[in-house]
């Protein structure tokens, strides 16, 4: 059998005949079944019989379906060693039923009674193999340790090494009961000691010995003590000359070590890791030529954190220095790359030692030796494409008198010494990249009294730069910047030499000069990051002016670089927020985001997209498609991907991480994105969902308390924001990132609507239907408590409004409310008295409804430089738009699955008993008429969009716009000129305003075949 | 801003600074686990501060399957690179030279006779990184690629083989001075 193909047919035995063996390889299961029953008569051999039963298995009606799973509970029942043939036939024939049945409780435990009475046959790994497909540890750990028993002499040493890793996995799996965890830890926790005692005492460790003896043994063990033992121990281990860390590190075996440094620094252990770092890289001095393997950045930076923190900080300094200067001696025989990280290693601990300690200098203002080592690494590193992001988190920690003295006089006397133009272009880049870092560094400002003679101050601070009034960031820094960078935009376009130098450098200076300009920009638009109760649409208080033209230096840059990541990822996000979906997914598409990084980077185009664009999923067949063959590929067995070629291969540590991953996997959030998504986008259309979302394969094991991860990769964006504050991707996202509790509320709201869509099959006519009406009542209701409970449970969080937009916590809290409504109303026959919670319930939800739609239709405020046409305000709403929808459907839906029950009941029990009250049934009328009311509104909302887009004359309108401002101020005017000049003009940007226009009519398209009923 | 160490399986999370770049490839996850599973030691990353991946190689250790045993194409018992990578901003800075060295070092340790790998016959940067370290052209495999990386016209594109002889094949037996000139079919590499 193999693993990894799909349950291939097993062969018969040979002894089998002919006639037989071609039937059953053909398929031809009803001779099968006849040849098969013929023999068993006449034979006697069971065998047969089970050939037999596999075939009938085979066949399309259900009960014959079912006879492998009769005969296998047969089989366990019975108690007696299985055949392993029959065990091969029958596992084949039911493996339809394997996802359902459990395989603990079947063919596993059957699998291990045969290991135990052939426990030397080279077949019984086969079985190991089998149970670990169908992830049974129980069984698994059985017959491992059957097989370690059976093979004690052996030089495969992998036969202790399952059982001890399988009693592990299941000690602190979920398939362990509790009774039973407490001993197989210590069991696994024993065995691992006595092996680390005999390597320990032992002089040499033979290939027989049940000592540790391979790299991944040692892991094994340093794992399963950190999981299951005491901290001394572990810390005793660690230390051991021939089990620590250090003496794998001196064996070429990093692994060890670099898991040590976490564990301590959980525990706070600094003292020893200060040593562990500096024995470790001291190692790299002690030999006879330098060792620089043990140059990593991580380690030195653990070793100055450390050295901060230990009881004499002097003294380990003068250490950390002495060690730090050999490296610096020998430095020019490493690596390039280690050559690096010695001169991080110097800025880090320049940094992080009090300026006490530091090598005096004389006062210089703000020319301290941490200016003076950024200084010294940037002349060596200024022209590298990382140079921004090596010196950034140093530079966002100076105070301001430093970074004055490093911008005026460092910088400055860089950009003099250098003759080389195209040089100074790059050092003007990282100037201004620089410039802007420290415009959102709150130390570069001063507060300003809030009052001044009398009189309210608009401005908050005092820029220290410019000394003029500022909010955070300096309006007057920005608008300074803008300008200059544009002009050296100019001087390189002016330029044919340097623009001939250009391919050969690290980096295009003119790409991170438009970054410089296009990010001032949206800082000056007033765009804010989307943490927390945002307003409607975050581009609701922001200049629309100044953002489209933040927008369009942006695009016209990646023509010129189309492969720059960062930049493309930037404007992927904020087309996104402009209402461009379609322009957003011409832009997404080029970085080809496939496969296995899909789940770490499609929430960066996809997350909220039905609620953006839902007509993406009309005009991209398939749109998602990827992404969920992606999961279905991934998680289509139970078992870890590629678990037993780590078992077989003895890579222990391996196994422990496949099992971690896994399981992570099958809680991404992106995951649960990708189902919502789809779910939401074929419901606005009137499409046909796949099954309730709560009996997909992906959502089997999620309950309330199963935690939800987000691991979106924002790695690539392109982040000029200083370290104190958030990063650029809170800006320009639509709203909170993926969490745990977003996605709790999805899947909890999608339960919700799969109940209220449920239709019983047309032929269905139960046989007494009055019992069958109760025991759907008792569903209903216990469902609707159920969504209930854990709805509130989640919305009632404190934190929870920081997850969710404002529109995305209106529709929630509206479906937590109708799912109390329902439950009070359905649970209230007319015998029970009137329930009065759903009228008071009705009118919350109609207040949180009118309170949304408010938010929505309202128009932008007036009072920014530019005035935008009208249809802006419906594009940049578009998020809000789907919620007014959803949440006035969800009302609906609501109001009229209560009327039809209303009326089923009526129907059924003529007493009129079991029908609702009066009163609940008036109050969902009302429910319907405020959504049918809204839906009919918003119609003619997209109507007038559509419409509105469709008129003549936009191409001019926009331009206008954007680049028609009435500057008031001469700085203003010329940062006006200075974006023109940057795009090449008025004209240039023609193109670019049909394609934004191009997008919103499709994005209206798409709207317009929404459904609104 | 690097660190070396072994690849784990959450650095999938991580890797966009390398797959972003057309130049690399991404593959199921399948294919990644299998030589996490298979073969840990030979899959090495370098990170960023910010644990972003900034360069990885990915290895193997194996001979040909036996039945290949008595055919002129047979492998004997190598290491070969199956990726490697390092993001544009951290390129040329001997993280890819640092990442192949550790392979090699792994190889020796295992008795590999050599290194080899497929390379584009058009990936140039790749062809004078490998030259620099030692590797040669032992045989081109005519259409190994089912596409050609830069040139539209053309639907399929030659591989280079390249080797570097390991400590164990001390008569530099499997290498060729004029592998260019060495033709073979896709099928018979396995
Ligand atoms: C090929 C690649 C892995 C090189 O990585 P790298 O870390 O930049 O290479 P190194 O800095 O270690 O270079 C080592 C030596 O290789 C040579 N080299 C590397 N890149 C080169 C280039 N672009 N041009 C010329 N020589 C180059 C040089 O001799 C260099 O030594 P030097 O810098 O001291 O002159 C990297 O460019 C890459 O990831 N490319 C895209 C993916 C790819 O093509 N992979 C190979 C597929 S088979």
């Amino acid at each position: 059998m193999s693993f990894y193909g799909r349950h291939p047919r097993p062969a018969l035995k040979n002894s089998v005949d002919v006639q037989l063996q071609t039937a059953f390889s053909d398929g031809n299961w009803p001779s099968v079944i006849r040849l098969a029953d013929k023999r068993f008569k006449s034979l006697k051999d069971p065998y047969y019989e089970a050939i037999k039963i596999s075939a009938e298995s085979q066949l399309d009606s259900a009960a014959e379906k079912c006879s492998v799973l009769v005969a296998i509970d047969a089989l366990v029942k019975s108690k007696t060693v299985p055949d392993y043939d029959v065990l091969e036939l029958y596992e084949w024939a039911a493996r339809d039923f394997l996802e359902d049945i459990d395989y603990a409780d079947t063919l596993g435990p059957l699998r291990a009674r045969w290991v135990k009475a052939n426990p030397k046959s080279p077949l019984a790994v086969q079985c190991l193999q089998s149970c670990l497909e169908y992830w049974d540890l129980v069984s698994a750990q059985q017959i491992s340790a059957t097989l370690d028993k059976a093979n004690v002499n052996t030089t495969d040493r992998r036969y202790m090494y399952w059982s001890v890793l399988l009693t592990f996995l299941l000690s602190i799996s979920p398939q362990c009961t509790e009774n039973s965890r407490k001993i197989y830890s210590l069991l696994a926790l024993k065995q691992l000691e006595r092996a680390a005692d005999i390597t320990e005492n032992s002089p040499k460790v033979e290939p027989t010995d049940r000592g540790l003896l391979t790299e991944e043994e040692f892991y094994l063990y340093f794992r399963v003590l950190r999981t299951l033992g005491f901290k001394e121990d572990y810390l005793n281990r660690l230390e051991s000359p021939k089990l620590g860390a250090l003496s794998q590190l001196k064996a070429d075996r990093k692994v060890l070590f670099w898991e040590s440094l976490d564990v301590l620094e959980s525990w706070g252990e600094w003292d020893r890791i200060f040593d562990l770092c500096k024995q470790a890289l001291s190692l790299g001095l002690d030999g006879e030529t330098p060792e620089f393997y043990v140059c990593d950045l991580r380690i030195w930076k653990k070793l100055v954190a450390a050295a901060s923190k230990v009881a004499n900080e002097e003294s380990a300094l003068e250490e950390v220095q002495s060690i730090l200067n050999r490296f610096i001696a020998i430095k020019d025989k490493a690596n390039a790359m280690y050559r690096k990280n010695i001169s991080l290693a110097l800025l880090e601990t320049t940094f992080r030692f009090p300026a006490t300690l530091l090598t005096p200098s004389p006062d210089h203002g703000g020319l301290t030796p941490r200016v003076i080592q950024i200084g010294l690494f940037l002349e060596n590193y200024y022209d590298r494409l990382a140079a921004f992001d090596d010196v950034k988190d140093y530079v966002s920690q100076l105070s301001f008198e430093e970074a004055k003295a490093f911008t005026e006089i460092v910088l400055s006397k860089m950009l003099e010494e250098n003759s080389d133009k195209t040089k100074r272009v790059i050092l003007k880049a990282l100037e201004y990249k620089i410039r802007y870092l420290l415009t959102t560094c709150p130390q570069t400002l001063s507060h300003h009294p809030s009052v001044v003679d009398g009189e309210e101050q608009a401005k908050p601070y005092r820029c220290r730069f410019c000394s003029k009034l500022a909010s955070l960031p300096c309006e007057h820094c920005l608008k300074q910047m803008i300008v200059e960078a544009a002009d050296t935009h100019k001087q390189i376009a002016n330029d044919a030499e340097i623009k001939d130098a250009i391919p050969k450098l690290d980096r295009d200076p003119r790409l991170d000069l438009s970054l410089v300009i296009g990010n001032a920009l949206l800082k000056l638009a007033g765009l804010k990051p989307q943490t927390g109760d945002i307003a409607p649409s975050p581009l609701r208080d922001v200049d629309s002016g100044l953002f489209l033209r933040a927008v369009v230096v942006l695009d016209s840059q990646l023509k010129e670089t189309p492969s720059d990541t960062g930049l493309r990822l930037l404007l992927v996000k904020l087309y996104l927020l402009l209402g461009c979906a379609s322009y957003a997914q011409q832009i997404w598409i080029p970085m080809d985001v496939k496969r296995t990084i899909q789940d770490a980077l499609s929430p960066l185009f996809f997350d909220r997209i039905g609620s953006l664009s839902p007509g993406l999923f009309q005009s991209t067949r398939g749109l998602m498609d990827p992404l969920r063959s992606y999961y279905s590929n991934s998680l289509r067995d139970s078992c870890p991907l590629r678990i037993w070629d780590a078992f077989s291969a003895g890579s222990y540590s391996s196994i422990l991480d496949l099992t971690e991953y896994d399981s992570r996997l099958r809680r991404s959030s992106t995951l649960m994105m990708t189902l919502v998504e789809e779910r939401r986008a074929t419901r606005a259309f009137g499409g046909k969902l796949d099954g309730d979302i709560e009996v997909s394969p992906f959502t089997e094991d999620i309950g309330d308390n199963t935690e939800l991860v987000n691991k979106t990769d924002y790695g690539s964006f392109t982040n000029l924001e200083g370290s104190q504050g958030p990063p650029i991707q809170d800006f320009v996202r639509l709203g909170p990132d993926l969490s745990n509790v977003r996605s709790h509320l999805s899947f909890l709201t999608e339960q919700y609507l799969d109940l209220l869509g449920f239709k019983p099959p047309k032929d269905y006519k139960p046989a007494k239907a009055n019992e069958a009406a109760i025991r759907d009542r008792n569903y209903i209701i216990e469902t609707l408590a159920r969504l209930n409970n854990s709805l509130t449970m989640f919305l009632h969080k404190s934190e929870t409004p920081l997850f969710l937009t404002s529109a995305e916590m209106t529709y929630n809290t509206v479906v937590s409310l109708l799912s109390a409504s329902l439950l009070t109303s359905i649970s209230t026959s007319r015998a029970d008295p009137v329930p009065k919670a759903v009228c008071a319930i009705g009118s919350s939800v109609r207040s949180a409804f009118a309170h949304l739609r408010t938010s929505f239709y309202t128009p932008l405020p007036t009072g920014s430089s530019s005035s935008p046409p009208d249809i802006y305000s419906s594009v940049i709403n578009f998020h809000t738009m789907s919620y007014v929808r959803d949440t006035a459907l969800a009302m609906k839906y609501s109001a009229a699955f209560v009327i039809s029950f209303h009326e089923k009941e009526l129907a059924r029990d003529r007493t009129g008993k079991s029908s609702l009250h009066k009163e609940v049934i008036a109050e969902m009328k009302a429910l319907d008429a405020v959504a049918t009311k809204a839906l009919m509104e918003l119609k003619k909302h997209v109507q007038k969009m559509k419409e509105s887009l469709g008129e003549g004359g936009w191409l001019d309108r926009m331009l206008d716009w954007v680049f028609g401002l009435e500057e008031d101020d001469e700085q203003e005017d010329e940062v006006a000129k200075a974006v023109e000049q940057v795009i090449g003009g008025r004209a240039e940007a023609e193109e670019w305003v049909s394609k934004v226009l191009e997008s919103w009519r499709e994005g209206a398209k798409g709207w317009g075949m929404v459904r609104m009923e | 801003m690097a660190n070396f160490r072994r690849f784990r399986p959450e650095d999938l999370n991580k890797l966009s600074k390398c797959n972003l770049d057309p130049l690399t490839e991404t593959y199921e996850l399948g294919f990644y686990l299998q030589y996490y599973a298979k073969w840990p030691s030979l899959f090495q990353v370098a990170e960023d501060q910010n644990g972003n991946i900034i360069g990885y190689i990915m290895g193997k250790l194996e001979s040909s399957p036996d039945v290949y045993k008595f055919s002129e194409h047979y492998l004997p018992w190598h290491a070969h690179i199956t990726a490697v990578t390092v993001a544009p901003e951290a390129r040329r800075l001997g993280i890819g030279k640092l990442l192949t060295e550790q392979l090699e070092v792994a190889a020796d340790a295992n008795d590999a006779f050599f290194v080899d790998l497929f390379v584009r016959s058009t990936n140039h940067k790749a062809i004078t990184f490998y030259k620099s370290m030692g590797y040669s052209i032992y045989r081109v495999v005519k259409d190994y690629y089912g596409d050609h990386s830069s040139d539209p016209t053309k639907d399929t594109e030659d591989a280079y083989d390249m080797r570097k002889p390991m400590k164990r094949d001390v008569k530099l037996e499997h290498i060729r001075e004029n592998g260019e000139k060495f033709e073979v079919d896709p099928n018979d590499v396995w």
